[in-house]
């Protein structure tokens, strides 16, 4: 009876033990030196905890190296975890690693940065469920948003992103579609400077040299917009600064006035709804091969309430 | 106890890769996967055939920091030639020849231009970078054909391709350092130049050789990894001359040249690929990792200097 008794201990202890984590998620952002990536592990931690899911995070220590991605999920392959979620690095460079979670049957749940669909039908690959926003139509909102601050005429830079990455592309082009249609704006400078303050610093001393009388400068990011602010305050001039991914840093900036706007992609969202997309596909259920997790203007008059909302997942 | 200490000092870094494979072993369920064991000499291949090139140059004394640059230059062309129409075995070719030719040109200039390695290894770094951005106005390349994926992502009974590379190019780099004379002299060259150029050797040939053959295995580099990602990225092989640097010293070759060789640096190699796909499996985050395979680098030579001290 004892023996008995203390057979039926050991198996549900060790039952317990496999049934604690219902499954485990390998989530993979494109770094983690970077706060949006952050926020997004953060809030895919809350909800895999809150779901008794085990979240195993890794990231690449190198901005945009497909190549260590692609190592992190094979690795995560043989680790054989249940479901793969990845900020891709690049949206082509990735096929042969998704080929062979295909094969190992792990579903990959796509997240902020869009993969190549052309790319992947060609491949052969299903179609991978993807959740983010679309950049194009944010900038659209940053676009109207520098209209109604111009009131219809001004000189107007643009500091774009990596030459060469789509959503830098998206950007610039959803801003430029909706301000180039008025006719009483010009766009005089358009430079890039690769997503970072100090060169947004730079290239914008050199655009206020060129262009004494400019109104409003668009930065495809927030760090660039804070290395513009800098260069603007240098200079003595009057320029209005709109970004893009709302930064804390940025947000502050909008609090002091600094940064007349900037907008906000959700990323604790795509972190949630991947944990949660990952759970489904493994219930069978099926999911929407596209979601939309929004982007919104932030401005003096909600930054408040979204820096609430922020502090949830800090 | 002498003998001891004296056989640590010999094969001290074998000693450390297996402890690293036993702690790894012991602590993950999934290491010890003959598919994850792959996975390590797949993941180290690239860095490893690098690191050959390296190797002959820091034996000779000099530095290459070209290597990453270069493998992106190589990459993007390849992959330019290759979505223009180009077939896959030239592709491969004339891939593997511009990274030569990167190699050569930095050869030439520090070893009759007589300019500090360091400084011209430094300016190819930044040339092959701008040039693999220039090329294709900073986008990568995709749309490659599949077959060119397939020298990548073959297997021969069970091991990867990319393996039997890494050993095959290990086997050539041992033959030529140590059974031609090329390789002889590169040692030469490295422990006493003025001896050296005394006893009739030709200096600058068989330095230039060397970062010749640097270039090469980055060229190849470039095209093994195209054909890994089958996508071509101006962006990629960075901080590549760093992890071959770091192999090569893991290694236990001294950066002033003369001493040191190949087999270390496959250890270096493939220890670096070890620990990063062992800290993976255990989840370490990214940031930890970064500080553990720094403290092992610092270690190696620490280690390495002691010995040299010694005897």
């Amino acid at each position: 009876m004892k023996k008995v008794l203390l057979t039926v201990l050991l198996v549900a202890l060790i039952g317990c033990f496999a049934f604690a984590k219902t499954m485990t998620i390998g989530f993979i952002p494109m770094t983690l030196s970077n706060e949006y990536f952050i926020t997004m592990v953060n809030a895919a931690k809350l909800e895999a905890d809150k779901l008794g899911i085990e979240l195993l995070v890794q990231a690449g220590q190198r901005h945009g190296s497909a190549q260590e991605q692609m190592q992190i999920m094979e690795n995560m392959i043989t680790r054989r975890v249940d479901a793969i979620c990845i900020v891709p690095s690049s949206s082509q460079g990735l096929i042969p690693v998704l080929r062979k979670a295909e094969k190992a049957n792990i579903p990959v749940i796509n997240l902020d940065t869009k993969f190549d669909a052309a790319a992947l039908e060609a491949a052969g690959l299903k179609p991978i469920p993807f959740i983010g926003t679309d950049n194009y139509y944010g900038a659209e909102i940053a676009g109207w948003f520098a209209l109604s601050l111009l009131g219809g005429e001004g000189d107007v830079a643009i500091l774009t992103g990596v030459a060469g990455q789509q959503n830098a592309a998206d950007r610039r082009n959803g801003f430029y579609d909706i301000i180039s249609k008025e006719e009483g704006i010009n766009i005089v400078a358009e430079q890039t400077a690769n997503w970072e303050v100090e060169q947004g610093y730079n290239v914008t001393q050199n655009i206020l040299q060129a262009n004494p009388g400019l109104k409003l400068i668009f930065a495809s990011n927030d760090n660039m917009g804070l290395g513009a602010r800098r260069a603007i305050d240098e200079a003595k001039k009057d320029v209005v600064v709109i970004g893009y991914d709302a930064i804390s840093a940025a947000l502050d900036g909008i609090k002091a006035g600094t940064i007349a706007g900037t907008i906000a992609q959700f990323p604790a969202e795509m972190g949630i709804m991947g944990v949660q997309t990952a759970l489904k596909i493994k219930n069978g259920e099926t999911v929407p091969n596209y979601v939309q997790t929004g982007s919104k203007l932030i401005y003096q008059g909600n930054v408040d309430w979204f820096k609430e909302y922020l502090s949830q997942y800090e | 106890m002498k003998k001891f200490s004296s056989i640590l000092r010999n094969y001290g870094m074998f000693i450390g890769f297996g402890v690293i494979f036993v702690i790894f072993s012991l602590s993950s369920e999934y290491f010890l996967d003959v598919y994850n064991l792959m996975n390590i000499l797949v993941q180290s291949s690239l860095i490893a055939i690098i690191a050959v090139g390296q190797t002959f140059v820091i034996l000779t004394g000099g530095i290459d920091l070209s290597v990453g640059s270069i493998v992106a230059l190589t990459s993007v062309s390849t992959g330019l030639m290759l979505t223009s129409g180009i077939s896959i075995p030239l592709a491969i070719i004339f891939g593997v020849l511009v990274g030569l030719g990167a190699g050569l040109v930095n050869g030439i200039t520090v070893s009759f231009g007589k300019v500090p390695a360091f400084i011209v290894t430094l300016g190819m770094m930044s040339i092959a970078r701008g040039g693999a951005l220039a090329m294709n106005s900073g986008k990568p390349v995709s749309g490659l054909p599949f077959e060119f994926e397939r020298i990548a992502s073959t297997e021969v009974f069970g091991i990867p391709i990319f393996a039997i590379y890494m050993l095959v190019i290990y086997a050539i780099g041992y033959f030529i350092l140590y059974k031609t004379r090329l390789g002889r002299h590169i040692f030469a060259i490295g422990g006493n130049r003025e001896a050296t150029k005394l006893s009739g050797v030709n200096v600058p040939f068989n330095e230039m050789m060397a970062y010749a053959v640097s270039g090469l295995l980055a060229g190849l580099g470039g095209v093994l990894l195209t054909a890994r990602l089958n996508y071509a990225t101006p962006i990629s092989g960075n901080a590549y001359e760093l992890d071959t640097i770091a192999a090569v010293v893991i290694g236990g070759t001294s950066l002033a040249g003369g001493e040191g060789g190949l087999i270390g640096t496959l250890i270096g190699a493939l220890l670096l690929g070890t620990l990063r796909n062992g800290l993976t499996l255990l989840n370490v985050v990214s940031y930890y990792q970064q500080i553990i395979i720094g403290v092992v680098i610092v270690l190696a030579v620490f280690y390495d200097r002691m010995k040299t001290k010694k005897g």
